[in-house]
């Protein structure tokens, strides 16, 4: 425990910290400032241009809406697909298509992905796809934007634990510090449990101005919506998860400073993983199932889905494409960052015991 | 060399380093046996590469040994090093501490590391004079004040032994004094310090007792009276016109005194320089030159190591200097050297 308090006072000595920390705070203003016009409710004036509009619209629909439908349920009839409908009983213009909205703090049922488009065919019969489409970070809201911010607050913490070693090992204090602690395994310990713990004000601080100056904004303009308790869970689950992403965070950083020697290294290897694992995630097929990316989302939001392109060439050699929708939970997002913190800090212990410090 | 109830604070039986590089593997240290006696200044020398450092980091455990044994105050390290580690304090080649952290912050996360108190922490900086600036950042120390530093970190946790590899490196000529007084304070005090370097007249001024090495193998161990003692006694040069070198030479040499020559002039071993002086005075020879020269530990440390240095040219090339610039202190009052032998006094004037 003493040497993780040297740890701990030594990583918020550092201005890298303390950088870090006020990054956090302007990243999570950017946040609330880019939510503005969002949370803002629509103004008289464009109200009244809507109204306009509607019964611009209304007027045409009053001369030609006959018209309209019927060359609707012509082109209906038409369709090979017997089911086929086009809402030609949905034509005539209402109000509220017209009405511009605030985005709430939490999205409206009405407004979660489930509540628009709906299971999306070929996703087969697994209800977790429903519960993702059903979850607060499906569809448009104050508290989604927020969640977007998240990852940032998490890179802060890698970058804070790459640096926390690094600069050590680059400045030489690391070998004067073993001559007065040689205990290479607890050394280590206290670095990675130091950076674990010790970055994690960056990730509450960000996330609470984050979300909180969001909700902030959404109840200053009367836009929060009705958030229910199980909302409040869900975002509550989401911070806690959060955490723990920041905490897997640092410590990985810590193991790739420590393996790669160098923060430029670190951070852009790991950079390379990330980008790669966005820019070129269909082309891993099925292999997306094991990206940082999607368990890292999986792990924060609950679960999340990624989609699979199939190829078929019928009998005529004509290729149709199918879209399948896998998921991936919770805990498997889970069980892979704490794999990938278990990995990196086994191998990085290792190193760190056997290796000639100069 | 341990003392007389044979308690080592260090010692090293066959301890072997290589490195390996893409240009092959080089040997840092080559079944080094040490040995270091409790108590007083032990001085660590070597050319630049000699393995001196090496030796250094693998008793601190920052570097493994590929083969060998090492032990400090009877414990094995790297093994047993927790055990013992409370006992030694050590500074390696340049001090190396946080750079934006000040002093000060520094050495408070070394104690509480160690536990130990933080008033220690402001004595040993007052201890080495750093109190006005404790508060500034590490980064903006001189050299001196960075070895001071890290002389106040070492003492942090009062330790037995003390292990300063080339604390003089950089450091003006008064900071040169005070750390060869701390040294040697600390000698007296009863701690056993290992002092390495490669400027041999700072060591032969504060060490008890030596241990030479080159190419990471020792060359000789022991006290400092006993290795210039084994050099023989002092020898004196006599510069003399060239007309007159044989008929000097054959003077001396009919007296029994040895005689060498060297460049211009002799050599007389075993000989004071009044005495070399009147018997070539009495037979109308004058001499233009007479210099005393005693042994010293450069000298022991150069006969033992000009032929084992890879970097040896550069040795001579530093020695080249000290002489030109013992030619310019001495206004050509003939402080002359050559290999295997150092100025160590005095004109003729002063001798006679």
């Amino acid at each position: 425990m003493r040497l993780l308090r040297v740890e701990l006072r030594r990583l918020w000595l550092r201005r890298v910290t303390w950088g870090g920390l006020l990054l956090a705070l302007l990243i999570a203003g950017l946040a609330v400032l880019s939510q503005i016009s969002a949370a803002t409710p629509p103004s008289e004036r464009e109200i009244a241009e809507a109204e306009e509009f509607y019964a611009q619209e209304l007027e045409y629909w009053e001369e030609h809406g006959e018209e309209d439908v019927a060359a609707c349920e012509e082109s209906e009839a038409d369709d090979p697909d017997p089911a086929a409908d086009y809402g030609c009983d949905q034509m005539e213009p209402r109000l509220e298509w017209f009405l511009p909205t605030a985005t709430t703090f939490v999205p409206a049922p009405e407004m979660r992905e489930a509540g628009t488009d709906g299971i999306e065919p070929g996703d087969g019969d697994d209800p977790r796809i429903a519960e993702i489409q059903e979850s607060i970070w499906s569809g448009w809201s104050g508290i989604g934007a927020a969640g977007e911010y998240a990852a940032a607050f998490l890179m802060l913490a890698f970058v804070v634990g790459v640096s926390f070693v690094t600069a050590e090992q680059s400045s030489g204090a690391l070998g004067m510090w073993l001559t007065f602690e040689p205990r290479r395994s607890r050394v280590y310990w206290s670095k990675a449990a130091a950076s674990a713990a010790g970055t994690l004000p960056l990730v509450v601080v960000g996330w609470l101005a984050t979300a909180g100056g969001i909700y902030t904004l959404h109840a200053v303009f009367g836009t929060v919506g009705e958030v229910s308790g199980e909302d409040w869970a869900e975002i509550a689950g989401f911070s806690v998860r959060l955490v723990a992403a920041g905490a897997a965070c640092a410590a990985i950083g810590t193991a790739l400073g420590v393996l790669l020697r160098h923060a430029v290294a670190a951070v852009g290897a790991a950079a390379v993983v990330l980008w790669a694992s966005v820019a070129f995630a269909f082309s891993f097929g099925s292999a997306q199932r094991w990206l940082p990316t999607v368990n890292l989302t999986a792990w924060l939001e609950g679960g999340t889905r990624y989609s699979v392109a199939e190829d078929v060439r019928d009998d005529a050699g004509v290729v149709t494409t199918t879209w399948t929708t896998e998921v991936v939970s919770a805990t498997q997002g889970g069980l892979y960052l704490l794999a990938v913190v278990a990995v990196l800090t086994l191998a990085a212990l290792v190193v760190f015991r056997r290796k000639d410090v100069s | 060399m341990p003392t007389a109830d044979g308690e080592l604070a260090i010692e090293t039986r066959g301890l072997r380093k290589t490195y390996r590089s893409v240009r092959g593997r080089r040997v840092g240290v080559e079944g080094l046996d040490l040995q270091v006696p409790v108590g007083g200044v032990h001085g660590f020398l070597g050319p630049n590469g000699s393995g001196k450092t090496t030796t250094i980091r693998m008793l601190l455990g920052l570097v493994r040994p590929d083969r060998g044994t090492a032990s400090i105050f009877g414990h094995d390290v790297p093994r047993h090093l927790p055990d013992v580690v409370g006992r030694v304090g050590a500074i390696v080649e340049s001090p190396k501490f946080f750079p934006a952290f000040s002093a000060r912050a520094n050495l408070r996360l070394l104690a509480d590391g160690i536990g130990a108190p933080r008033e220690r922490v402001d004595a040993v900086i007052d201890q080495v004079g750093l109190s006005g600036r404790a508060k500034d950042r590490y980064r903006t120390y001189s050299l001196g004040m960075k070895q001071r530093l890290a002389i106040a970190a070492t003492l942090l946790k009062d330790p037995d032994l003390l292990i300063f590899d080339e604390p003089t490196n950089g450091l003006d000529p008064a900071g040169i004094h005070e750390i060869r007084r701390t040294m040697r304070g600390l000698g007296d005090q009863g701690k056993t310090v290992l002092v390495s370097s490669h400027i041999l007249a700072e060591v032969e001024q504060i060490a008890d007792t030596v241990s030479i090495v080159a190419r990471g193998r020792l060359v000789a161990s022991g006290s400092v009276a006993e290795l210039i003692g084994g050099q023989g006694g002092p020898a004196v040069r006599v510069g003399l016109a060239a007309d007159d070198v044989a008929i000097a030479t054959s003077l001396l040499t009919s007296r029994g005194l040895v005689v060498r020559r060297e460049d211009d002039a002799l050599l007389v071993d075993g000989a004071d320089a009044a005495t070399v002086n009147r018997m070539l005075g009495e037979q109308g020879v004058w001499a233009g030159e007479l210099t005393v020269r005693r042994a010293d530990l450069e000298s022991v440390f150069l006969g033992l190591t000009q032929h084992e240095v890879p970097g040896g040219r550069d040795h001579r090339g530093g020695r080249r200097r000290r002489k030109e610039e013992a030619r310019d202190t001495t206004s050509g009052a003939g402080a002359a050297s050559g290999p295997g032998a150092a100025v160590a006094s005095t004109t003729m004037g002063e001798d006679a």
